[in-house]
């Protein structure tokens, strides 16, 4: 039953994808553009589809009906509820299921966001797109990756249950459903970018309708990717958060281009340039979302978070070459054209900043991805076998993050067009104070090597400049200070400037150690005593768990290391004492067993600050919902290609009646007197 | 710049001097055999799983290597050479950062031909920028403007 | 009205039909889209052809050399060295008691190495990998086979050959040298016609 409707939902979903593509391109080529608003009612089928279909296989999954293939691959009696649940991303074919009813409850809302506006010819371009792109999943969701084929369960029946590193934290069930709303979310800018370029009108205000929507995706990517290294660091047992694996980067890549165009879209708001460069930005950041899903899921490349195998891969690097394809063609065929006039007058200026700042992600992206390729180029010009791994990545970005930290703290006081020496020696006086401060501070500290003092200081510059703007804004505004782009994006830079250091000196000032205890030893650990207590062996439905108590300068914890089900492989999972300074962490390496009279073989490792880097996440997440308010500010300039009825249009003359309406101080030039 | 601004810097980029003198004195490289075995074993890839070093990963065959770059160390061996060896044994591959030399090299040498490139984009640019007379209005523009602008001042009730 | 305006700041629409008349434009886009979709073409291209991560076989950069050192205490109490074994061919098979794989090449490897003790022309020697000798002395009482294991507790055997997983299994020569390597379980006739057939290009050089 739950097949046959899921199944039911994915065919809806297929078709009426493909129906509203259909209609949406005859309205748009024979200019028919009241069927425009008929697309609506595809958009709200669509949703209906993946609702249906999600909901089919939630149900399945909870009344373990193995019936249904995906259930009897993943799902057992023994989950718990929790993981229950989230076993719908668990595995491939769930997990697009969840990327659909987030991609058509995205275009649900822009249908919903722009229901006036469904004559108009961009509006009917987006959502051509996005329909094209839902038609793509819910193909994958029918043919390659169907998640509804049935099953004949033998009598007695259970599933294996999902991965066991999936049920082993509640994080699993946050991290990947804020991962896809902040991938998919991209599809929305990326749709109108396209309709900007297939309709030339590039200067409109569809920029600023569409950057709270590239806001919202940039923030839950964000939060997504902080919670994936929370989970890494609780789960994984190696006592790390960030490896620099495929995966990994594949996810960061997106997060990277869609960092530069949240930048750099402000010169072209502010000043009408760039734009070309900005809808190339958005397009990158689709296509590296595409890119990461097939890296993630085709098994080309090897990685500890792979799906397993399916010929899926085909499909999704069919569907990439056809993004970069068709956006490139957009951009070559278009480009030259839209071109706004204009220049930056100096490289000392917020323009010029946003352009260095550019610069650098670019190439930071391009670092990555050349990284994380580049085993596979190898291999296909000469066959050869190698690696590139953490090292290369750290040593290749760290002198780029370092200057985009130097970045920030400029960034922020250099005004529009043009600034002078003076202008910078007086507004950076204090920030620069506040960097020396936290160098000396960690050097006090014991703190050494110059990367890292590199960092705490371009971090305390970085954060005195923020705090600089935050603090003048809330003198001359108020609590509303800190709302709006630019204070909300302070807000963000401080937890940028908190998971830069920390991330600086967890990695520069950690210690490890592999302890190999009997029953009462005792080790001293970078000034923690560390004791064995003793064993514990714990009883769940769903595993068994064989622990060690472990006790830190007298508080008792449990690294484990659990068994699900019969011949899986045993799963570690670490404890972790956790303070605002320090972390130490607890891994079990060996179990303790009658063989060996309970010995037990146990990594330590202590690094300083990690959780700073949890409370930076947050931080950015508070900052990202503060611009994405409306602030006080004043409306930007008028887009130069506007069309010109608004400057003949017939605003002026209503106003001059003296009702009352008082034009925006901004707006003053404009201003009649009375 | 003020008289006492330009004290206020130059007393920070003395502090700044001297706290980065003595934190970058002690030069952080490795100081024991374990740190340096550790080090060593960050650019090691582990043979038995994906995507982590040796140092990160459980796996028999990293805790094998692991012993391995210990007991060289213990013999007094260098870096390269227990690089070299483990190159000899299990392929270029196990390595996590390639060789400068060859086609690996390229993952070395491509972000720097990206950076000087994209640098000298930016510089072209600003050239062209620099080149490109800031646009003035003509006499003729201000007449159009004006000519445009009559009938609304009219609307207004203003003198044209 | 000869008004020196730029076609940007005056056409609303940059769209407009009349472009024809406008002065060349730069072309850099066109170029630089041109040349991002040749590296495209490329990358995909890369993409495409490569075959899935597992399927991947790794050749032993080890086969043809001398073979590693291997040498210590076995299962039944003795020593093992490989250095006394010249003159005939070695199996070096590595292995675990909760190895699927190995638990199914268990009774190939059986067969070979009765069968090559009566001619005495090869020798196996098993390595324990990632195992407790318990476990392995167990397996062995239950499943039959006489032949050495040799512990390898700290793993360096197994990092000598490169070994990452089991079962893996080296063909030693006479000579001593490496000269294959067989990953994911071996049987009987594999190894019979690998011995064969080296010992045929040894006879006969001229033989690719």
């Amino acid at each position: 039953m739950n097949a046959a409707l899921g199944q039911g939902g994915v065919i809806l979903g297929v078709a009426a994808s493909l129906g509203g593509v259909a209609t949406l391109a005859v309205a748009l080529r024979q200019r028919r553009l009241h069927l425009i608003a008929v697309g609506r009612s595809y958009a709200l089928l669509a949703l209906l589809g993946a609702v249906v279909a999600v909901a089919a296989m939630e149900r399945a999954l909870i009344t373990r009906d193995f019936t249904v293939q995906y259930v009897a691959d993943t799902g057992s009696h023994k989950t718990p509820a929790l993981y229950n649940v989230a076993t719908l991303w668990a595995a491939l074919e769930g997990s697009l299921l969840l990327w659909v009813l987030v991609l058509t409850g995205y275009i649900a809302l822009v249908v919903h966001r722009f229901r006036r506006r469904l004559n108009d010819p961009l509006v009917g371009w987006a959502l051509l797109t996005m329909l094209v792109v839902s038609s793509f999943f819910f193909l994958l969701l029918l043919f390659p990756a169907n998640p509804f084929h049935t099953f004949d369960p033998p009598p007695g029946f259970d599933g294996p249950g999902p991965n066991p590193l999936l049920q082993n934290h509640p994080l699993m069930a946050f991290h990947p459903p804020m991962l896809y709303l902040g991938i998919v979310g991209f599809t929305v800018p990326f749709a109108f970018a396209v309709a900007a370029l297939a309709t030339g009108r590039v200067g409109e205000g569809w920029l600023l309708e569409t950057r709270r929507w590239t806001l919202f995706a940039w923030g839950f990517l964000t939060v997504g990717i902080v919670l994936g290294a929370w989970w890494s660091y609780e789960v994984l047992n190696w006592g790390g958060y960030w490896g620099w694996d495929p995966v990994e980067n594949a996810v960061l890549l997106p997060w990277l281009t869609g960092t530069a165009y949240l930048h750099s879209v402000m010169v072209q708001e502010r000043r009408g340039m760039l734009r070309v460069w900005n809808l190339s930005l958005l397009c990158a950041t689709f296509s590296l979302t595409i890119l990461a899903t097939f890296l993630t899921r085709s098994g080309v490349i090897a990685s500890v978070h792979s799906f397993t195998e399916s010929d899926i891969g085909v499909w999704l690097l069919s569907f990439f070459g056809l993004i970069v394809a068709a956006t490139l063609g957009l951009i070559g065929w278009r480009g030259d054209r839209l071109r706004a006039p204009g220049r930056i007058d100096s490289p000392l200026s917020r323009e010029g900043a946003f352009l260095a700042n550019n610069v650098l992600f670019a190439g930071f992206a391009f670092v990555v991805l050349l990284g994380t390729v580049f085993p596979l180029i190898v291999e296909a010009i000469n066959g050869d076998q190698l690696s590139v791994g953490a090292p290369y990545f750290e040593r290749m970005t760290m002198p780029i993050g370092i200057t985009l930290l130097f970045l920030m703290a400029v960034a922020p006081v250099l005004p529009w067009r043009k600034a002078s020496g003076e202008l910078l020696a007086q507004r950076l006086f204090w920030p620069a104070w506040v960097g020396t401060v936290a160098v000396v501070v960690a050097v006090l500290l014991g703190a050494h090597g110059l990367a890292p003092l590199l960092a705490f200081g371009l971090g305390g510059f970085a954060a005195g400049s923020a705090l600089r703007q935050l603090v003048l804004a809330a003198r001359r505004q108020g609590w509303r200070g800190v709302v709006g782009r630019t204070n909300g994006g302070m807000v963000v830079h401080l937890g940028v400037v908190l998971i830069a250091v920390a991330l600086a000196a967890s990695s520069s000032y950690d210690t490890e150690r592999e302890l190999t205890m009997d029953v009462d030893d005792s080790a001293t650990v970078a000034g923690h005593e560390i004791t064995y207590v003793g064993p514990r062996t714990v009883e769940e439905p769903n595993k068994t768990s064989i622990r060690a108590r472990v006790s830190i300068d007298g508080h008792v914890y449990e690294p484990a290391i659990n068994r699900f089900g019969e011949g899986e492989t045993a799963v570690g999972t670490p404890a972790v004492a956790t303070s605002p300074t320090r972390d130490v962490y607890l891994a079990l390496l060996q179990v303790p067993d009658e063989d060996n009279g309970g010995r037990i073989v146990l990594r330590v490792v202590v690094q300083p600050l990690v959780l700073w880097l949890w409370i930076g996440g947050a931080v950015m997440l508070i900052g990202t919902v503060l611009a994405a308010f409306p602030g006080r500010r004043r409306r930007p300039i008028a887009p130069v290609s506007e069309p010109p009825r608004a400057i003949t249009g017939a605003r002026v003359p209503a106003r001059s009646n003296g009702d009352g309406e008082a034009g925006r101080a901004d707006d003053a030039p404009v201003e009649v007197p009375t | 710049m003020t008289r006492t601004r330009l004290i206020g810097w130059l007393a920070m980029a003395a502090v700044l001097v001297v706290a980065l003198a003595l934190g970058v004195a002690d030069d952080g490289g490795p100081r024991t055999p374990e740190e340096r075995a550790r080090n060593l074993a960050e650019t090691i890839a582990c043979p038995a799983c994906d995507g982590q070093s040796v140092a990160e990963s459980d796996a028999a065959a990293s805790r094998g290597i692991r012993t391995l770059i210990a007991e060289r160390i213990d013999q007094g061996a260098s870096d390269d050479a227990i690089r070299d060896e483990l190159v000899a044994t299990w392929g270029e591959s196990i390595l996590l950062t390639p060789d400068s030399s060859g086609v690996g090299g390229l993952v070395w040498v491509l972000p720097v031909v990206g950076l000087v490139l994209a640098l000298a984009g930016v510089g072209y640019v600003f050239w062209r920028w620099r080149g490109m007379a800031a646009v003035h209005a003509s006499e003729a523009d201000r007449e159009l403007v004006d000519r445009t602008l009559a009938p609304l001042s009219r609307a207004r009730g203003e003198d044209p | 009205m000869t008004a020196p305006v730029t076609p940007e700041s005056a056409a609303p629409d940059p769209l407009d039909d009349d472009v024809a008349e406008a002065p060349p434009r730069p072309r850099t886009g066109l170029i630089v889209s041109a040349v991002v979709a040749v590296l495209a073409i490329g990358f995909v291209a890369v993409l495409a052809t490569r075959e899935p991560a597992t399927d991947r076989r790794r050749e032993s950069p080890l086969v043809g050399k001398v073979v590693p050192p291997l040498a210590g205490e076995t299962l039944g109490g003795g020593n093992f060295d490989i250095d006394g074994q010249q003159g005939r061919w070695v199996v070096v098979n590595f292995f675990a008691t909760w190895c699927v794989p190995c638990r199914i090449e268990h009774p190939e490897l059986d067969a070979f190495e009765r069968e090559h003790r009566r001619t005495g022309d090869a020798v196996l020697v098993s390595v324990l990998f990632d195992d407790d000798p318990a476990s392995a002395r167990t397996f062995f009482e239950r499943n039959g086979g006489d032949w050495p294991v040799v512990l390898d507790s700290d793993g360096l055997i197994a990092s000598a050959f490169g070994t990452p997983k089991v079962p893996e299994s080296y063909l030693v020569t006479p000579g001593g040298r490496v000269a294959a390597k067989f990953t994911g379980g071996v049987t009987r006739d594999g190894l019979d016609r690998a011995i064969d057939q080296f010992e045929q290009a040894a006879a006969d050089p001229g033989a690719p």
